[in-house]
């Protein structure tokens, strides 16, 4: 099935898939992991206070399971986007299928397919290398005396579970991803097709819908926020209404996305590259905003629980400052558990960086005439690197920056709610200074490494094949 | 003598273009000399495979000969690195190709300008107002604003025109500019090309498979299997299409 109607090469599959079966093994991977970790906490706890243990269980339980859903969910925007871009790389070759007689939908299934096929493969993967890990952490963890020399339950069955979820999301994302397969006319294939712009459809409904959220969401935050002054299950109330409204803003990504990479791309002056360089970032707004989400959830998510921390740290400070001794142990154990949870958050934010890459370099493979069309009219290597480094960093600045924006509000809602009773009046955020430099650092470092690979693609690039026509 | 002296804009000597090694080699050019003379409007015709359009790219300084010789006006281009020749094709070449001349994501005066901002400066008043002509009399005016998926192929190619005379370039390369049109809006295309060179001393070389195409031009130069097999002034499309048939049969 798969076979005939890819007509792909090897090499252009594996460089096509090697975004997805990363993602793909990453998920799987930390999902494997986690659940490890919870068989095995659970265990040693039990050893140790007869009891306690299923409720340790169910705690930890739950915790891993928001952990992976949440890494589940930022790989699958990723995956559903990769695929999308693959799509638009093969346009001539699914035209060419379409007029030679293939139905539009056998094509996208062959897609799917190929998803799937990719993210079975990745989840193994993904499956030997968190067994790696947690066998080699066990081992070590047991000799250096942290971890009680017991029996542990290496091969919990349970495994299976994330093993098998990744491959069914990744097989999914790629069907949502595929959508644009349905719409290719064979015409496409005759003419040398002028970039087509594609207009969703059902936008208003979606639009509507991410609408109400945002603001329903926002008054329950407001509300919560209220109540959170005198009750502490003001928390719980702002709890839905940051959740409801975060998720209108991933739904409304196609609204809220491109106007900040456009106020991104005007800081960058008005030098040909760098306006270029503006312009291609928003050429497919649907894209470029899949492409950014993923990571503004990663960075919403870990400044959002580095500020309700980092107040709920200053607060307790601030109560026992006359006990000095208690409260550098709270200090400790909130550190601790800050830094644990950042870890598991931040993993998500290191799929959505993957996927970020990987837009940058198919769509920088998928533009190759144009660079060569750029180079034939007096575009120097240097100015070539020079525009792709720019998209690079307008994506990654606007993707870090509304993430800070967003994670410190959200952050400054939920210690509010949590902690507003105590004192009784509003206050302002608490700003983790060194995890926000460390953020604006990473998004740096994205935006560099990002544009690395495409840069020195789109330079090799010779002007003559790029234009010869096909 | 150097290239000026000889009424030339550009000339090539003993060039050839191998690609591949040993007796696998294939010679896409095969010891060509030849010279584009200044303000003429040139065809270079040939079936496919003759080499035409490798003759044009190394002409253009997108492509590096195997052997012999190239200069653009008194310029030996032959040995220049890339960035000089980036630097040469940004002020003194224009292009036209079949297609796909515009960059998707610039409006019309955009792309009209981009030589222009490639190179870091404003045009001058001078300058300016000779855009501002080109674009009057290709009638873009009203079309400044468009991007080029709302124009039309040839409001597309008269575009590309503009951009590429826009520098006042030593030379115009126009690599297949009908292929992609209807034979009326092609007509057009290869009437505004003529007028180009008639009127402003345009120097052109134009690519093309097409006796139509060609017979727009002041002169042919005929090029079969990497060589030059014949030169003509202005002919008419039947004289070409006899010459070329001609040279179908004498394979």
């Amino acid at each position: 099935m798969a076979g005939p109607l890819s007509a792909h090469n090897f090499s252009a599959q594996a460089r096509d898939h090697a975004s997805t079966l990363t993602v793909a093994a990453l998920s799987s991977a930390f999902g494997v992991v986690l659940l490890q970790a919870t068989g095995i906490i659970a265990t040693s706890v039990e050893s140790d206070v007869v009891g306690e243990s299923d409720s340790v269980r169910l705690a930890l339980s739950i915790v891993t399971t928001v952990f992976t859903v949440i890494a589940f969910y930022v790989g699958a925007i990723v995956t559903a986007n990769t695929f999308s871009t693959i799509i638009a790389g093969r346009v001539r070759q699914i035209a060419l299928l379409r007029l030679i007689g293939a139905q539009a939908r056998t094509v996208r299934r062959a897609v799917a397919t190929e998803g799937l096929l990719v993210g079975a493969l990745g989840a193994v993967l993904g499956l030997a290398v968190g067994m790696g890990i947690t066998v080699a952490t066990v081992a070590l963890g047991i000799r250096s005396g942290w971890l009680p020399a017991l029996e542990y339950t290496l091969l919990d069955p349970i495994v299976a579970v994330p093993v098998v979820v990744v491959a069914l999301v990744t097989w999914a994302a790629a069907w949502v991803g595929s959508r644009r397969v349905v719409t290719v006319s064979p015409m496409e294939a005759v003419g040398a097709a002028a970039e087509t712009r594609n207009v969703g459809g059902r936008r208003t409904a979606r639009t509507v819908f991410s609408l109400l959220l945002v603001l329903g969401g926002l008054a329950l935050l407001a509300l919560g926020v209220i109540v959170g002054l005198s009750f502490v299950g003001g928390l719980l109330i702002a709890f839905c209404g940051g959740l409801a409204s975060f998720t209108g803003i991933i739904l409304g990504a196609h609204l809220v996305m491109p106007p900040v990479l456009r106020l991104v791309g005007r800081l960058f002056g008005s030098a040909p590259t760098a306006r270029l360089a503006a312009e291609n970032a928003v050429r497919f707004p649907e894209r470029s905003s899949r492409a950014t989400i993923g990571l503004v959830i990663g960075v919403t998510l870990v400044v959002m629980f580095a500020v309700t921390m980092e107040s709920y740290r200053a607060m307790v400070l601030e109560s026992f400052a006359d006990r000095p001794e208690l409260a550098a142990a709270i200090d400790q154990s909130v550190t601790l558990t800050t830094s644990i949870f950042l870890g598991l958050v931040g993993f998500s934010a290191v799929i959505a960086a993957v996927g970020m890459v990987n837009n940058l370099s198919l769509s920088v493979l998928q533009r190759t005439r144009e660079l060569g069309l750029l180079r034939a009219l007096g575009f120097t290597g240097r100015q070539v690197r020079g525009m792709i480094l720019a998209e690079s960093a307008q994506m990654s600045i606007a993707a870090v920056g509304l993430g800070l924006v967003l994670g410190v509000f959200y952050g400054w809602a939920g210690a509010q709610s949590l902690l507003g009773s105590i004192n009784h009046e509003l206050m302002a955020p608490a700003l983790p200074w060194p995890l926000i430099a460390a953020t604006l650092a990473g998004g740096a470092v994205l935006a560099l490494v990002a544009s690395i690979a495409p840069a020195r693609r789109a330079t090799t690039v010779s002007p003559v094949l790029a234009l010869s026509v096909d | 003598m150097n290239t000026t002296e000889l009424g030339l804009i550009a000339r090539v000597a003993h060039v050839s273009k191998r690609y591949g090694e040993g007796s696998g080699a294939v010679a896409a050019l095969d010891d060509v000399s030849i010279g584009i003379r200044r303000g003429e409007f040139t065809a270079i015709m040939g079936p496919s495979g003759s080499g035409k359009s490798t003759l044009m790219h190394v002409m253009a300084g997108l492509d590096n000969a195997t052997g012999g010789q190239v200069w653009l006006g008194d310029t030996e281009i032959t040995e220049l690195g890339d960035s000089a020749l980036t630097v040469l094709r940004r002020r003194r070449v224009g292009f036209v190709f079949q297609s796909f001349n515009l960059v998707p994501t610039l409006d019309v005066r955009g792309n009209i300008m981009l030589p222009f901002e490639l190179d870091g400066r404003r045009p001058s008043a001078k300058e300016q107002e000779w855009v501002d002509h080109l674009i009057a009399s290709l009638g873009l005016l009203n079309r400044l604003t468009h991007r080029p998926h709302e124009l039309s192929g040839g409001q597309q190619q008269r575009v590309a025109i503009a951009r590429a005379l826009g520098t006042r370039p030593d030379l115009v390369f126009a690599d297949e500019p009908t292929g992609a049109l209807d034979s009326r809006t092609g007509r057009e295309v290869l009437a505004l090309l003529a007028t180009a060179s008639r009127e402003y001393a345009q120097s052109i070389a134009m690519v093309t498979h097409d006796p139509i195409a060609a017979s727009h031009a002041d002169r042919i130069l005929f090029l079969a299997d990497g060589r030059v097999v014949d030169d003509r002034p202005r002919s008419s499309a039947e004289e070409i299409s006899r010459i070329m048939l001609s040279m179908e049969s004498a394979l």
